[in-house]
């Protein structure tokens, strides 16, 4: 029972991390629909970020965490450089040109920072000092309930913004159509600086909450995580803000699960036998709506 | 099928301009007493911090020996540059083709076995002598007689580290090892088939990957398996979050892992390294004159960032090779072999004997921690 | 028309041959010297990936679907193959027809795993079905390293060495044609006429779920292929060769040459084989300057470098001949 319950509380850490990711993949999808598959490596730049900063804001009496602050900037402006630079020439070439480009920017990132920090992994200090608790048996860092807790947050302030503010409406008018918003006066090109500077700015909260768990920053980290992050916006129904909270958390959920009780060496199989089955009986993911296709 | 030309002329084109340089340097050597040696590491992708680690070693020992009274001196070629191998078999291939242009006499590397075993293959069929530094897949030095390598072979090390186990009277192991690497299996293997035949328990045996960064589900179930001992076979890069993980789960027992430990950086969690061991070539606190040496000299010129078993390997392989040709009494392949064939040699990572194989006999290092940083242990002579 | 057709086949076949005869020349008389072997390994990469990008170019040039999961079916061909002549090595078999059968079962293992991979995914398009393959790709990587018979994990060694670059350039040129000949069949052009509307296909009583699962079985089939070449080639292979960046790297390769180009596959191909190497000298800078390139290249020519364009051996003699006039025609 105790190994059920700790399993439990370490797949939501795990998925809530998942999805704070997801989510960075989802707003972006959403917009643009396009897969970006660099938004891995901002979490890898946020984390390098964290490396440098944590040590400083300690030693200069804040709270560790602060340090989440200047991993913001710093992704922010290295997602819009990125989108400005290499997206925005070939926004208008295709869904795959975007891919590849993306992918390029991707092996860009990951090498630039090898070049930068050179290829030891860093280990990143104490970002929370927070107590651990019993519960039946199983122990609980409170700082897991902090990441799920921030996760919830920020799916929730991302739905009212998108819904309510006119910057969020106007988000979910490009997608629709492109030339029509620009026709009731939409500055796209402004929209889609603004989406990837919510999206770098959540990847910098997904760095945060990655190395408070993982406290460890590799140059090719953004991959595999990536990846998973992605999996679980698609499973959850890309484009959803919920959604990429839900995939995220199933998929978390999953994994220890499968490593806990099934075999751990088929873990990542099983994951991606459960989004296959998902996406044939459901093809636009679990939250997904289905659109009929015009004919 | 129209269009092939353009490829010859891509082709053609592009081969041609990374051919302009090759003639001049190839001018036929008498005895020069020069080792020509080409050397290959992952420098890039996320394995590059091992790649960093041999390109400074080898520079530091190039220096030391071209400026010592041997009558010999080492040219890496390349411009002195580790070629690239990513840590792929193919990169690796072109990366020994690449260096083979240039004429070498010997070739040091790989340190992963896949990429070192695709080159094997190609050094033993042009009689090569390639110097592995830390492919420890037993078939390596199976593949030709022309090939060595300097770094334990898996078996061993798992059995060190079950020995050590059974002499601490720890009673009961858990495993936890990627499933998806040479070196972690073998010592998987090693470890369990030596502890059954010493009395350990295994008390579970947890696959994980090499890219993996969570581990809880393995802590919780090797904390519920009452093992109070966790074999750890692994790389640098995740040791620090394995360890972290399974002490938070509510281990207390100790973990072992082998000389893929060394490097991994404990900043910030040296409490949870206490009671915490690993095998390795060499300790950093060994004073003998070598080992004080090359730590003192390393920390100096490069810091710790990239100073682990990796770089005492390819420093070491530097004067294994310089030993070759004095004992082979030439620089050429033919000598150099001749040298390295049952060779006994003093260095970093300790007194080698290259058995009949070509594999690295000597004594293996047990170190611990205390407050994060790096204790000696004791040093376990090889049995026979 | 037939007689035309023929006359270009023939055109083209000896284009070939000079070709091979001028890689012959050059590698046999050692005008590289001791950098022979280095090219000639070079040469041997770029072939079969030239096989996986063209065979991938099926998948997104003709089907207009893409696929980001292509290395799984190479690995299924490498390790079927592997264990073919692995089995056989010691039978005294000829090692050119040890070869070709290895290339065979590697093919027919991958598409095997086509037509599984093909006919569930037949419901996913775009985004979801690129995101489908890579799942693929994972499961089948994981698979292998479970299977006792596939390394179980460990580095897969000594499988002998058969792919030399003399045969590797014969067997790319037999896949290549293949595959350029299946596009211009009537099969191809009714797989274009799915990519252009498949509604509209299905409409007019083409059986789309026929034709899909048939392209992706034939590129499979290919990268099968490819991945037998491989495993000849390289002799050492673990299962974490055949990842997700693997086969990016792949479809980078196809969009780079052009989408629906052939002679964009083979060049784009053989051009991203060789720029690695060719930046060697940069050590660590390498990729990065790999990465720069891929980048300017989509900024520069988002379609790609050749577009949908072919080159035609024929077209340029016609060209010359017309002087002036348009020397390639566009393939579609």
């Amino acid at each position: 029972m105790s190994i059920f319950i700790q399993s439990l509380i370490n797949g939501l850490n795990q998925g809530a991390i998942y999805a704070l990711i997801a989510l960075g993949y989802t707003m972006v999808y959403g917009i643009l629909r396009m897969i970006n598959f660099a938004h891995g490596d901002f979490i890898m730049v946020g984390a390098y970020t964290l490396f440098y900063t944590v040590p400083m804001m300690v030693n200069h009496g804040m709270p560790a965490w602060l340090a989440v602050f200047v991993a913001i900037v710093v992704c922010v402006i290295v997602g819009v450089l990125v989108e400005r630079i290499a997206y925005k020439p070939v926004r208008n070439s295709g869904s795959i040109s975007a891919l590849i480009t993306a992918l390029a920017m991707s092996l860009f990132l990951e090498n630039l920072a090898m070049v930068l920090f050179g290829g030891n992994p860093k280990t990143i200090s104490k970002i929370f000092d927070l107590p651990m608790i019993e519960l039946l048996g199983a122990k609980i860092q409170v700082k897991y309930l902090l990441t799920l807790g921030i996760g919830l947050v920020i799916m929730v302030a991302l739905t009212l913004f998108v819904r309510m503010t006119k910057i969020g409406k106007a988000m979910r008018a490009v997608p629709q159509d492109r030339e029509a918003a620009t026709i009731v006066g939409i500055n796209v090109d402004r929209i889609i600086t603004v989406t990837f500077a919510i999206g770098s700015a959540l990847a910098a909260v997904a760095a945060l909450m990655y190395c408070s768990t993982y406290p460890r920053a590799t140059t090719d980290m953004g991959t595999m995580m990536g990846i998973k992050a992605f999996i679980a916006a698609v499973l959850g129904g890309i484009g959803i803000i919920p959604g990429a909270m839900l995939g995220g958390i199933l998929i978390g959920l999953i994994e220890i699960f499968v490593k806990v009780y099934l075999a751990p060496g088929w873990y990542e199989a099983i994951t991606y036998a459960i989004l296959i089955v998902v996406l044939l009986i459901k093809p636009s993911g679990i939250l997904g709506k289905n659109v009929s296709e015009k004919v | 099928m129209k269009m092939k030309k353009w490829l010859s002329t891509a082709l053609a084109l592009s081969l041609a301009a990374t051919a302009v340089a090759p003639m001049t340097a190839l001018a036929e050597e008498e005895e020069d007493y020069i080792i020509k040696v080409g050397v290959i590491c992952a420098m890039t992708g996320g394995s590059a911090v091992y790649g960093e680690g041999a390109q400074n070693a080898i520079n530091m020992a190039v220096e030391e020996i071209n400026a010592s009274d041997s009558e010999y001196t080492i040219e890496i070629l390349n411009n002195g540059n580790v070629a690239d191998d990513a840590k792929d078999a193919t990169e690796a291939v072109n990366a020994y083709n690449s260096l083979m242009a240039e004429e070498p006499e010997a070739i040091v590397g790989s340190f992963f076995s896949t990429p070192t075993l695709a080159m094997a293959e190609l050094a033993a069929d042009d009689g090569m002598l390639l110097l592995a530094t830390g492919a420890t897949n037993v078939n390596v030095t199976l593949t030709g007689d022309t090939i060595f390598r300097n770094c334990f072979i898996d078996p061993f090390q798992g059995e060190m580290a079950a020995q050590f186990a059974s002499e601490q009277g720890y009673t009961s192991a858990y495993v936890i090892y990627a499933k998806d690497d040479d070196y972690s299996n073998g010592l998987k293997d090693a470890f369990v088939e030596s502890a059954e035949a010493l009395g350990i328990e295994i008390a579970g045996v947890a696959e994980c990957t090499t890219t993996d960064t969570d581990f809880t589900a393995q802590a919780t179930n090797a904390v519920a398996s009452g093992a109070d001992f966790v074999f750890y076979p692994c790389f640098l890069d995740t040791v620090p979050l394995l360890v972290q993980q399974v002490r938070d789960a509510g281990f207390e027992g100790a973990i072992m892992g082998g000389d893929g430990w060394d490097g991994a950086d404990t900043t910030g969690y040296e409490d949870y390294f206490d009671n915490c061991y690993f095998t390795n070539h060499y300790s950093s606190e060994d004073t003998s004159e070598s080992v004080q040496n090359f730590v003192t000299k390393y920390t100096e010129a490069y810091g710790t960032d990239s100073l682990n078993a990796c770089a005492a390997l390819y420093y070491d392989a530097m004067y294994m090779l310089l030993q070759a040709a004095e004992d082979g009494g030439d620089s050429d392949t033919e000598s150099l072999v001749a040298g390295m064939t049952e060779m006994e040699f003093s260095g970093v990572a300790g007194d080698i004997y290259l058995d009949e194989n070509g594999d690295a006999i000597k004594p293996v290092v047990v170190n611990t921690y205390e407050d994060g940083q790096i204790k000696w242990l004791m040093t376990i002579e090889p049995a026979e | 028309m037939p007689k035309k057709i023929k006359r270009n086949y023939l055109i083209n076949l000896i284009g070939l041959i000079l070709l091979f005869l001028v890689f012959y020349a050059v590698f046999e008389s050692g005008i590289f010297g001791s950098r022979t072997n280095y090219f000639m390994g070079i040469a041997t990469t770029a072939c079969y990936t030239i096989i996986m990008v063209t065979s991938l170019n099926l998948l997104v040039g003709i089907l207009g679907e893409f696929s980001l999961g292509h290395a799984g079916f190479m690995s299924v061909g490498a390790y079927a193959s592997a264990i073919f002549t692995n089995a056989l090595v010691d039978s005294g078999m000829p090692r050119l027809l040890l070869f070709i059968l290895a290339l065979l079962i590697g093919g027919i293992a991958a598409a095997i795993t086509g037509v599984l991979v093909g006919i569930p995914t037949l419901k996913l398009r775009g985004d979801y079905l690129a995101i489908v393959t890579v799942a693929f790709a994972e499961i089948i990587r994981v698979a292998f390293t479970n299977f006792e018979i596939t390394g179980g994990g460990r580095t897969m060694s000594g499988i002998t060495k058969l792919s030399n670059f003399y045969w590797v350039y014969w067997v790319m040129v037999v896949c290549v044609a293949f595959m350029y000949m299946f596009i211009r069949s009537r099969f191809g052009r009714t797989v274009k006429a799915i990519r252009e509307d498949y509604i509209a296909a299905a409409a007019s009583g083409v059986n789309v779920t026929f034709y899909k699962v048939l392209v992706f079985t034939i590129s499979a089939f290919f990268a099968g292929v490819a991945g037998a070449v491989y495993a000849h080639y390289i002799t050492a292979m673990i299962p974490t060769t055949f990842n997700f960046n693997y086969s990016a790297e792949f479809l980078t390769e196809v969009i780079i040459g052009g989408t629906g180009s052939m002679t964009g596959s083979v060049i784009g191909a053989a051009f991203l084989s060789i720029l690695p190497e060719m930046m060697r000298s940069f050590a660590t800078y390498r990729y990065l300057g790999y990465a720069i390139v891929l980048v300017l290249i989509m900024i520069f020519r988002p379609k790609g470098v050749f577009g949908g364009w072919e080159f035609s051996l024929t077209g340029v003699f016609s060209g010359l001949r017309k002087r002036g006039s348009k020397s390639g025609k566009g393939d579609e």
